[in-house]
């Protein structure tokens, strides 16, 4: 192949600049993900490129360029060792790219920056799949589409709109070939390779609960899942979305104790019933074992496992968007309790306030049932309690201190202590952590669970019930809530003080909105971003298409016929468009049986003169349709009369 | 033109390109090939390491992108084949040249379609990049280095191009018919001129000169009068253009014989003939010329040269 054809030309100002301006915005979704250090240094290249443009003379020589680059393809080494993560490719990524075009002098350097930065490209989406992410992207790539255009047309301006005609006709036409790829490329499951484990942020619930911990969560506007019901949802006080259950304690925290192998054993599926809700969670990625699910789930959903304690656990980390199908129960209880896990549910810590014990032995002895004592412990709540996201921060035994003297807190305080307090009373209780609430979208028919809503209630034990859900926070008097969970309610409340408060109307309007927000971003993640091995399966499945063969053909018949339809529009003739145009050619046609077919250098002047020698008899007739014909097509002249002209006209 | 199956199915059309038959060529997708270039390749290694960064994650976002811009990819083959399709190329009158330097061979290329055609590369012995704009017609001059004399046929003509993204190159080999006339090298190997000894003004010839010392006045330009011999000082006076009338007497009829330097190769001889016809005729000296396939009576002007200088062209 002649290679002389991306010749060693060299690059005109405007490209790098456009090419800046491209890296640059690359750079920005990276800002958070990657660490300082090296998106300091990637900036710099940059900066530095742009004073070559200015001052040519501080073109970094080749012999300074090369220990450049080797240094910091050590320092990218020697942060992240020889893993090949998701950090450590971006970030020498990203240096490479300022490297690169550094040092680009001819057009096939810049070839080779425009080639980098579409890797840079789809970085940011390993850290962050958002929307908005994507359309930045989609902007990006506009551009790098249009630098490859002036790229390989010498010396052409960035002002021309046919190159960026061409760029834009491009990337409308790579869409439909893009969506049957997406859909029908075969996906596979799990990596390719062990991926080092990044640090991926933890969100959400974790594996221990400190009675200070949920707080952080509150204020969170983030979402943690969506459900979409089939049929009917519960009431908002009845959607408990549950979580890790916690059995251990040493006093300060409550820590997860990773499932047997005989509590998956012991599992128990709840029969069908009619009151059943049936419906679709859609996890966020929160890289934890478990899965939510309403309170009680039935069964457990494909590629999980259900313990004796009814948590859903998935088989490996939530890495990735998934959505699960679920059928829960809220009649149904546990009532089975062995003997080894009674032990374990009154078991406290030796070290255990006697006050706590006193307290629980008071309620014991005034009460003739269990139920008695729960009653009794949740007035204590609502006598004294205050409910606040600022508690005063506590000690060594933070039970003793916030049941005693403190007296302020918020879920996870009131649940440890509760469940401490019934253990003391010789009550089976444990610890449940999940969500409760939710936001219902009218727009997109769909709860949305956000972290804000995370919570934490204990169950007890009773004969008669067997597992029985309590929730003490909910037991607190509502004239001593200090301050709603609710984090844009809380804003309201006085956090932020708004010179002007809304008027009613606009305010109505800004909640539409953020429905609608809330909605495309729910379509965005269910149908675009969930779109995964198991997903593509069951959405093919629809079709007949059930295996990676099938996909492969229709996706060779897909593709096909849009290149078909692409080609057909570019390259058959256009038909002409315009009704004047269309009748001047029908009436020259009827001319030229006598006349003779019109030149196509003739005008129309020069051919209706010709015309005339031909139809001497007709000479008026004639100059008047040509009239009307120059007027219409060329002048302001009203074009149904040039056409009512030509339909009566006759030779 | 249809072809027959053998040559439809021929390498060679790809390489170089289809028998020269038309003087005009319209380009068609019978002309035109498309291969993905060095550049393409290299962009397939990258949309190939984003996919499997892309399976590797299980990303979403990864994979739209990374099909994105395959799909791109595929979609600048359009475009690659519509930036040369319909262009109708023909060979413009080329000006003769001489063995052993360079010469030009003129391109006529026209854009009938009303759209904007971008760095398009036309080869022969070197590259040539142009733009063409709507419904343009542009001559592009090939550099040729002939190395005979005769009639060259150019070989095959390569327009190409990489528009839009550099992945694809469209290329045309093209091949015409006509062919451009080179004269021999024209070299002096020290010989003096020939002298018609027959001549009256025996003599006055050694200094060569003297004939243009023989000024015998002035006639109005015509077309056709040498430049040399325009009156250039008349012409600053503002009296208009004349020229410098040569009594013909005593201007000297000079035969280039083939016999005068017998003792040289034939290709030798070709040349320092040429020699002789391009200093006679810059001299302004009435010249013959005398060759075993030719024989041109004494004259002078630029076609009489050409008819000599062709004659030695394709002697044998």
């Amino acid at each position: 192949m002649n290679n002389q054809l991306i010749p060693l030309r060299p690059v005109q100002p405007a490209l790098i600049k456009l090419l800046l301006a491209s890296c640059t915005l690359l750079l920005i979704p990276h800002i958070a993900n990657l660490k300082p250090e090296f998106i300091a240094i990637a900036f710099s290249l940059l900066t530095w490129r742009a004073l070559v443009l200015r001052f040519p003379k501080v073109m970094p020589h080749k012999f300074l360029l090369l220990p450049i680059s080797l240094a910091l393809a050590l320092f990218v080494l020697k942060t992240f060792g020889m893993s090949l993560g998701r950090d450590a490719s971006s970030s020498l990524l990203i240096i490479l790219m300022g490297l690169k075009l550094l040092e680009s002098r001819s057009s096939r350097d810049i070839q080779a920056v425009i080639y980098m930065c579409f890797f840079v490209l789809i970085t940011p989406f390993l850290f962050d799949q958002r929307i908005e992410i994507a359309v930045y992207a989609l902007i990006i790539f506009f551009m790098l589409l249009f630098a490859l255009v002036i790229n390989n047309t010498s010396g052409a301006s960035l002002k021309s709109i046919p190159l960026l005609r061409v760029a834009g006709m491009v990337l409308l036409q790579a869409i439909p070939l893009m969506l049957v790829f997406f859909i029908l490329f075969p996906r596979m499951i799990g990596p390719l390779w062990a991926m080092p484990d990044d640090q991926a942020a933890v969100s959400g619930l974790s594996d221990k609960i400190n009675p200070g911990q949920i707080s952080n969560l509150a204020l969170s506007d983030k979402t943690a899942f969506r459900v979409r019901f089939k049929d009917g949802a519960p009431k908002q006080k009845d959607l408990y979305w549950r979580g890790p259950v916690f059995w251990e304690t040493d006093g300060q925290a409550w820590t997860l104790t990773p499932p047997r192998k005989s509590s998956f054993d012991r599992a128990q599926t709840l029969p069908a019933n009619n009151d059943d809700y049936h419906y679709t969670l859609m996890m966020e990625p929160h890289q934890q074992f478990w899965l939510y699910a309403l309170d009680l789930p039935s069964s457990a959903p494909k590629n999980t496992r259900l313990t004796h304690d009814h948590q859903l656990i998935l088989s490996q980390k939530l890495s990735r968007n998934l959505s699960f199908k679920l059928t829960s129960s809220t009649q149904a209880t546990l009532k089975n309790l062995s003997k080894h896990d009674r032990t374990r549910t009154l078991s406290l810590p030796s070290k255990t306030d006697p006050r706590v014990y006193a307290l629980a032995k008071h309620w014991v002895t005034n009460s003739t049932s269990n139920t008695g004592v729960i009653n009794q412990a949740l007035r204590f709540y609502n006598d004294s309690f205050y409910y606040t996201l600022r508690p005063p921060s506590l000690g060594k035994d933070p039970i003793a201190e916030f049941l005693f003297d403190s007296k302020r807190g918020f879920c996870g305080h009131f649940a440890t202590s509760f469940a401490t307090l019934m253990r003391a009373a010789n009550i089976p209780a444990r610890l449940v952590g999940g969500y409760q609430g939710g936001v219902y979208n009218n727009v997109g028919n769909f709860y949305n669970i956000r972290q804000a809503d995370a919570h934490v209630w204990v169950e007890v034990w009773l004969h008669k019930t067997g597992w029985t859900r309590v929730d003490p926070t909910a037991a607190i008097a509502p004239n001593r809530i200090e301050h709603s969970i609710d984090a844009s309610s809380q804003r309201l409340n006085g956090d932020v003080h708004f010179l002007l408060n809304p008027p009613e109307g606009l305010r109505k309007w800004a909640q539409e909105m953020t429905w609608i927000m809330h909605s495309v971003d729910y379509y965005w993640q269910n149908a675009v971003l969930a779109y995964g091995p198991e997903k593509q399966l069951d959405f093919l499945s629809q079709f007949g298409i059930v295996d990676w063969g099938d996909m492969i053909i229709w996706l060779s018949v897909f593709s096909g016929v849009i290149l078909f339809m692409v080609m057909s529009t570019m390259f058959f003739t256009k038909t002409n468009n315009d009704p004047v145009q269309q009748a001047y050619l029908t009436l020259c046609k009827r001319l030229a049986k006598r006349a003779g077919a019109r030149e196509h250098h003739e005008t129309a002047d020069d051919y209706f003169q010709r015309t005339i020698d031909s139809y001497p008899h007709i000479e008026k007739q004639l100059l008047t349709v040509k009239n009307l014909y120059l007027n219409a097509r060329y002048g302001n002249g009203i074009k149904v009369q040039f056409l009512e002209a030509v339909k009566n006209f006759k030779l | 033109m249809s072809l027959s199956l053998s040559q439809r199915f021929s390498i060679k059309r790809f390489t170089r390109g289809e028998p020269a038959n038309d003087t005009t060529i319209t380009l068609n997708h019978r002309r035109i090939f498309i291969l993905p270039s060095k550049g393409g390749l290299a962009m397939a290694l990258v949309i190939l390491l984003m996919l499997v960064a892309s399976i590797n994650y299980n990303n979403s976002m990864g994979f739209a992108f990374t099909f994105l811009l395959a799909a791109a990819a595929q979609a600048s083959t359009f475009y690659s084949y519509k930036n040369l399709s319909g262009l109708r190329i023909s060979m413009a009158k080329s000006p003769p040249c001489y063995a052993g330097s360079s010469g030009t061979m003129n391109l006529l290329i026209k854009e009938p379609d009303e759209r904007e055609r971008w760095a398009i590369n036309a080869s022969l012995d070197k590259n040539n990049t142009f733009n063409l704009r709507r419904d343009e017609s542009l001559q592009i001059s090939l550099t040729i280095q002939p190395t005979k004399r005769g009639w060259y046929y150019p070989k095959t003509i390569t327009l190409a191009s990489q528009f839009p993204f550099g992945f694809f190159r469209a290329w045309s080999p093209l091949r015409f018919k006509q062919a451009l006339l080179v004269y021999p090298k024209a070299s002096d190997t020290g010989l003096t001129l020939p002298v018609n000894l027959n001549d009256e003004n025996n003599g006055i010839i050694s200094s060569p000169q003297s004939g243009t010392d023989d000024f015998a006045g002035l006639i109005p330009y015509q077309i056709g009068h040498s430049y040399r011999h325009i009156n250039w000082k008349a012409l600053a006076a503002e009296k208009g253009f004349y020229t410098n009338q040569f009594n013909a007497d005593q201007s000297a009829t000079i035969m280039l014989d083939w016999q005068t330097c017998e003792h040289l190769p034939v290709e030798g001889r070709l040349s320092q003939l040429c020699y002789w016809v391009n200093r006679c005729e810059d001299n302004g000296y009435i010249y013959g010329l005398h060759i075993p396939t030719a024989d041109i009576s004494p004259s002078h002007g630029h076609r009489h040269q050409h008819a000599c200088l062709k004659a030695l062209a394709l002697y044998e």
